[in-house]
């Protein structure tokens, strides 16, 4: 399976009265990570959930390559980490993630690699009740990963996340996915994560949302920590903070 | 600790048993500890045999009843728009008084213990489906999300998710189940079985013969309430923290218009109808004592026995309607009275949810022995009967009176009694009435089962008269007419609730 587009055209969204999503309108290149950042309540939750095809737009169209998100779903083709991890509490850590290949009819190769590369070393028999948020949020993502998806659905994946471990996943996942051509969608609060972890920023203007700029992050090669202190690094973190403080 | 404190307990109870006993040698209506005991020594094999049959019954329709509610819980959530029709046929099945329907399954199965069987199923069903549903449903979006995001369908979600997650529900209905099926039993035993601890409490009753009476009750209420505790257990140990659920018939939606509703019944009772006779020419069953709606409606429009059906249902209601009113009353009197004192409330609600499980019926005897064959006795069991389970969700509905309300109301220093009227008596209408909704069944069960033992007046006499002489027309008549009256009356307090509860929401806007 190569690589896809996902392509929104003229999306709108409203729930009763509030309008959600206003006209937006892009494509999120194949193979490639495009982050979402934004006031919160501006509408960037209700985008993926459309991408998903957990809820239907209220006028527009929305594509993953040729099909529909209801037919990616149906074949396994895509996933979705939640900003609440929703793990079912009476499996275990392993089970849950194996959970994600289970659902998308996928062999369920490759369940310790992920615990290991989310750091979940040790507690792959633990049960959700027992590990913290941010530990259930790394299982959440694991689950999400296993069934090697086209089409990756982040929002805001490492919220509940501590600081040192956050840093240690900006390093090793996207390598993953990377890898794989995962048309790559991520939510995120902080902008030097969207930085760092993306090939393109979109800022998006408080609700209903807007595309306010379209950045490209055009930084070549392997992307570590260290990355985040050369001048390139901090001009593009400035140039999405202002387009942020604009949009406050 | 706590076990020798309730050992003590029951020690002191059975001399304060026995004491009474003594200073009332020889009575008609009571047995002290000693008689029983006696007696039970002197009977072991025959009450043995008959425990073993019972029971055994109540387990085979345990598990049936439940396995049906299990069905008909799945086909809900698999096919959404079944609901409004399966809850309607549940509910009105589960409306038939169980003492009407068991003379109806004999001359259906004829001698054994078929319609033990059934009537067991039939009083564990209900109460199953209705705690399942909720249980199946209570589970969180995201999960339904996460299904979804895989293209997976209601099938898998009720396979992976919510089967699992309904199982504290479940095990709440289950427990409740579990002394229900053993009145269920019973209760066909009454109605014209060879063997078990009905027709012998029968028996006793009939010969008064207070010591049997006694024993068996006891017999019946221990082993009931064993089946509560083994379902107990096994809920502890699956389910540690079990769910507070009101078990009570899901609330229409308010927003059908009133022709919408009309027609919505007119759909049931045609389906009902057509079942009825459907099923009946599909089995080709005797039309001797198969009757079709048809018969029935012939039969009654004779006047004479059409008198004859209303004047037993004037004189069931007479003992029916206060009685219920009175369990009512006490059951959410007490509540609320408990309230004011919440230490003491803590430590009888154990003790009440356990008795709320005792399945009157079983002590049924005992009440007519204490209280008399007449006004009395009958209106007691009536009211014993709702009592229990009225004072359970009442108790439950004050609790969850919003913490929050509660310190508001505390942090301006009103009274106890203050905060009571003004916060938790709305808070728990709700309770309330779901227990008067489901109350109905059990004051109509309650009062034909006590006449049917005892009173000699009334619907309940009439079924067994009937029964007994082939009358076959006049019982189905009961039984219709006992349904209409128990849908009819359901249907009045839904609509009291809709009022009551409106007034008090507008209230709350104000
Ligand atoms: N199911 C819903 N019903 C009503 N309003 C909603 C719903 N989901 C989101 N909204 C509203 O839509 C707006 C955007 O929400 P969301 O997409 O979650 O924002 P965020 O950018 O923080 O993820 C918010 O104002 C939110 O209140
Ligand atoms: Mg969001």
């Amino acid at each position: 399976m190569t690589a896809a587009d996902i392509s929104c055209e003229n999306v709108r969204k409203s729930f009763d009265r509030t309008d959600a999503v206003a006209e937006f309108s892009t494509v999120f290149q194949a193979g490639r990570t495009t982050a979402l950042v934004g006031p919160s309540g501006c509408g960037k939750s209700t985008i993926l959930r459309m991408i998903a095809g957990l809820d239907a737009p209220d006028a527009g169209l929305i594509r993953l390559g040729p099909e529909t998100p209801k037919q990616v779903a149906r074949r396994g083709g895509l996933s979705m980490a939640f900003q609440d991890p929703s793990l079912l509490p009476w499996r275990t850590v392993r089970s849950n993630i194996a959970l994600g290949a289970e659902l998308a009819r996928k062999p369920a190769g490759g369940v310790d690699d992920l615990i290991h590369l989310v750091g979940l070393d040790g507690f792959a028999d633990h049960r959700p009740a027992e590990l913290s948020g941010g530990m259930r949020q790394r299982a959440a993502i694991a689950r999400s990963l296993i069934s090697e998806p086209e089409f990756l659905l982040l929002d805001e994946p490492f919220g509940a996340v501590d600081a040192i471990t956050r840093r240690r996943l900006n390093q090793d996942l996207p390598p993953l996915w990377r890898r794989r051509k995962t048309t790559t969608i991520l939510v995120t609060h902080s902008v030097e994560e969207a930085v760092l972890l993306s090939d393109r920023v979109i800022v998006l203007s408080p609700r209903p949302a807007r595309i306010l700029s379209d950045i490209q992050i055009d930084i070549e090669g392997l992307r570590t920590a260290a990355e985040t202190n050369s001048a390139k690094f901090q001009a593009l973190k400035s140039k999405v903070l202002a387009a942020l403080e604009e949009a406050a | 600790m706590t076990v020798t404190r309730s050992l003590l307990g029951v020690v002191a109870t059975i001399l304060v048993w026995e004491a009474i006993a003594r200073i009332q040698p020889n009575s008609v209506f009571f047995s002290g500890p000693s008689d029983v005991a006696n007696y039970i020594i002197g009977h072991s094999g025959l009450l043995f045999r008959a425990a073993v049959e019972t029971t055994g019954n109540a387990v085979i329709g345990f598990l049936w009843g439940n396995f049906v509610a299990f069905a008909l819980a799945c086909l809900v959530i698999l096919i959404p728009r079944s609901e409004w029709v399966v809850s309607a046929l549940a509910l009105l099945v589960f409306c038939i008084p169980l003492i009407a329907s068991g003379p109806i399954l004999r001359v259906l199965f004829g001698p054994g213990s078929g319609p033990q069987i059934t009537l067991a199923a039939l009083a564990v069903y209900y109460t199953t489906f209705l705690s399942l549903v909720v249980g199946l449903r209570a589970i969180s979006q995201n999960w339904t999300d996460l299904m979804t995001i895989y293209g997976r369908g209601r099938l898998s979600t009720l396979l992976i998710v919510r089967l699992r997650a309904s199982l504290p529900y479940l095990f709440v209905g289950l427990q409740i189940a579990a002394p229900a099926a053993f009145l269920g039993a019973m209760i066909g035993e009454f109605t014209g079985a060879e063997k078990g601890l009905g027709v012998l409490t029968l028996r006793a009753m009939r010969g008064l013969q207070t010591d049997a009476t006694w024993a068996l009750a006891l017999i019946s209420a221990s082993l009931a309430m064993l089946g509560y505790a083994c379902v107990g257990l096994i809920k502890e140990k699956l389910t540690p923290h079990a769910p507070t659920i009101l078990v009570s018939t899901p609330r229409g939606r308010s927003d059908h218009s009133f022709p919408a509703q009309v027609i919505g019944v007119a759909a049931i009772a045609a389906l009902v109808f057509f079942l009825w006779q459907g099923s009946m020419d599909a089995f080709n069953l005797n039309p001797f004592f198969a009757k079709r709606p048809g018969d029935i409606w012939q039969f009654l429009s004779h006047p004479a026995n059409m008198n004859t059906l209303l004047n037993a249902l004037g004189a069931t209601l007479a003992y029916a309607i206060p009685g219920y009113l009175a369990g009512l009353a006490l059951g959410a009197g007490l509540a609320v009275v408990l309230m004011l004192w919440p230490p003491v409330a803590r430590a009888i609600m154990p003790t009440a949810i356990t008795l709320r499980a005792v399945p009157i019926i079983t002590t049924a005897p005992l009440l007519v022995l204490a209280f008399g064959r007449g006004f009395t006795g009958t209106v007691a069991i009536v009211a014993v009967m709702i009592f229990f389970p009225t004072l359970v969700a009442c108790l439950q509905g004050l609790r969850q009176t919003p913490t929050q309300i509660v310190d508001l109301f505390e942090s301006y220093g009103v009274t106890r009694f203050k905060l009571l009227r003004s916060a938790q008596i709305p808070a728990m209408l709700p309770a309330l009435f779901a227990s008067a909704r489901m109350a109905v069944p059990a004051a109509l069960l309650a009062v034909t089962t006590a006449e049917w033992l005892a009173t000699g007046r009334g619907i309940g006499v009439l079924m067994a008269l009937t029964a007994s002489t082939s009358d076959y027309n006049m019982l189905w008549s009961c039984v219709v007419l006992l349904c209409l009256v128990a849908v009819g009356a359901f249907a009045m307090v839904a609509w009291c609730e809709k009022r009551v509860l409106r007034i008090y929401a507008s209230e709350q806007l104000a």
